[in-house]
């Protein structure tokens, strides 16, 4: 029966965003009603000091790309001047902190679903709520919170680092001169630009370790179970920071208009 | 006191408790028997309230667990031991973490006191000497020791429940594992609930005896009137014992 069969798909997406709700929610009752200081603090540790590697790497090559690109698609029109300004508010309002996120899903969502998701298998998940501990408490809220602290964190020093090796293309590569290119990056700091760049990580924090979280408390079957939730965080996290990442950006153009 | 009433449970069609009644009275122990599969977890399961049953009821001194709400869950669960099939440890923390845990979250005491009551729970199992060493590292046997010391930390716990605790450990091992949960018992006077299906550890440790078959509860009683029943399943799962 088609029909039945897809009754219960549907039932069981919804039965699924009713879950991720809650859970989202309890998390952000748990942090406001019962901050636990010293596990947010491990968390922030282990989550943000652990990917700096990576965050800045990925920036790194985004930010030379970017100015290897533009310069390339620029310099026809005489528009290298402008290169500074460019390279800067790209990094700003996307490619830094989508980048950065998209790799953080490996590390972060990967890192949390298989972690979860083995203490799910073992009964450990159980085992906290047996001794009266609420998981969601003990174990979640505080990822998530250092997900949305960390992830904007090191998304400025990751910008920067872009904008710097965009620098040494533009020197390089397209002479520019440096003075033109810092005139240009700080014309690139505006208002909606910071906003964008602080958000965008923000909400991709969020969504990275949340998403990790919910896979891994729902995992079930042994090892491989383990193996299924995790390849299915990272590639619904993914997804959903391209997509929150359409939103951002077409949110605050519609609050700003053109304005860059 | 620990009572099923008419408990039902059902994963998808596959109906693994029909209509269970059971009555643990306060201080006893009731040991479930039966084959692998037939639903002893999930028993414990709905005594915990990790799952709740299609049908029927559970109650824990007149307390109905599930009508409490998560809050009250969590609170019910604080006056209960559980000592899972594999031990459950959290093998992110030591040993003496793991025993600490309950006394981290629930009471205020000093850090000094709490060491003070994991090294006494520790040597109450005779582990004293692993405090230091990660789950990881110890044998099937001393981990089911931690888990039981872990379960007993909490104040004066009203409720025992152990999951098949000596499966797959050596007979020394196993006589000493059902010693501890004999003195266990006799320090807190808890309610105590076994599973297993290890007929000689079952009398160790128990004083009622329940048998499950096909979801159903097919005997029980006292060891006398179970080595009566006529049923034949019984007489085959005693007779393969001895
Ligand atoms: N989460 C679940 N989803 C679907 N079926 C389940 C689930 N948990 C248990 N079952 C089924 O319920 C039945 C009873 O399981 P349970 O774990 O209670 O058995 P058990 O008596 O404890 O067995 P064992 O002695 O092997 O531990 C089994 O047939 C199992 O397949
Ligand atoms: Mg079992």
């Amino acid at each position: 029966m088609p029909v039945r069969r897809a009754l219960l798909f549907l039932a069981g997406v919804l039965m699924s965003v009713q879950d991720f709700t809650m859970m989202i929610v309890k998390s952000f009752r748990y942090l406001i009603f019962h901050f636990r200081m010293r596990e947010s603090l491990f968390e922030m540790d282990r989550l943000g000091v652990g990917s700096i590697p990576i965050v800045f790497l990925a920036n790194l090559f985004a930010g030379l790309d970017m100015a290897l690109q533009f310069s390339v698609v620029m310099a026809p029109y005489g528009a290298s001047n402008l290169l500074g300004r460019v390279v800067a508010t790209s990094i700003i309002r996307d490619m830094g902190p989508v980048l950065a996120s998209l790799v953080m899903s490996a590390r972060v969502t990967a890192g949390i679903t298989s972690e979860l998701g083995m203490m799910a298998t073992t009964q450990q998940i159980e085992a906290l709520l047996v001794m009266g501990v609420d998981p969601v408490d003990r174990l979640i809220a505080p990822k998530i919170l250092a997900g949305m602290v960390m992830l904007p964190a090191l998304s400025v020093v990751g910008d920067l680092l872009g904008v710097l090796a965009g620098l040494m293309v533009a020197q390089l590569g397209a002479h520019v001169p440096a003075p033109l290119y810092w005139s240009g990056v700080r014309s690139a700091l505006t208002l909606p630009n910071l906003v964008n760049g602080m958000l965008k990580p923000f909400v991709f924090g969020f969504i990275l370790v949340a998403i990790g979280c919910f896979y891994g408390l729902r995992t079930t079957g042994g090892a491989q179970g383990v193996g299924r939730a995790t390849t299915k965080a990272v590639v619904s996290a993914a997804i959903w920071i391209l997509i929150a990442n359409f939103m951002i950006s077409k949110f605050l153009i519609d609050i700003w208009g053109w304005k860059l | 006191m620990i009572r099923l009433e008419k408990v039902t449970v059902a994963y998808g069609e596959q109906v693994v408790l029909d209509g269970i009644d059971l009555e643990v009275p306060t201080g006893k122990t009731m040991v479930i028997l039966g084959e692998s599969g037939s639903g002893k977890t999930t028993i414990l399961k709905c005594v915990l309230g990790t799952l709740h049953p299609v049908s029927g009821r559970v109650l824990a001194n007149d307390l109905e667990v599930g009508k409490l709400t998560d809050e009250e869950l969590l609170r019910f669960r604080q006056r209960m031991g559980m000592v899972f099939q594999e031990g459950a440890l959290f093998d992110s923390m030591t040993v003496g973490e793991n025993v600490a845990f309950w006394l981290w979250e629930h009471t205020t005491l000093s850090d000094d006191k709490v060491e003070e009551r994991v090294r006494m729970l520790l040597q109450f199992v005779g582990l004293e000497s692993s405090l230091d060493q990660m789950p990881s590292d110890l044998s099937g046997g001393m981990r089911r020791r931690v888990a039981i010391a872990r379960a007993m930390a909490a104040e004066d716990p009203a409720f025992m429940l152990y999951d098949e605790p000596t499966t797959g450990l050596d007979p020394f091992t196993s006589k000493s594992i059902c010693d501890l949960m004999r003195r266990v018992q006799r320090e807190f006077k808890s309610t105590n609930i076994v599973v297993t299906h290890d007929l000689t550890d079952a009398y160790r440790v128990g004083d009622l005896f329940t048998f499950i078959k096909d979801a159903k509860v097919i005997a029980t009683g006292t060891r006398q009137e179970i080595e009566h029943s006529s049923d034949p399943f019984i007489q085959t799962f005693i007779s393969l014992d001895s």
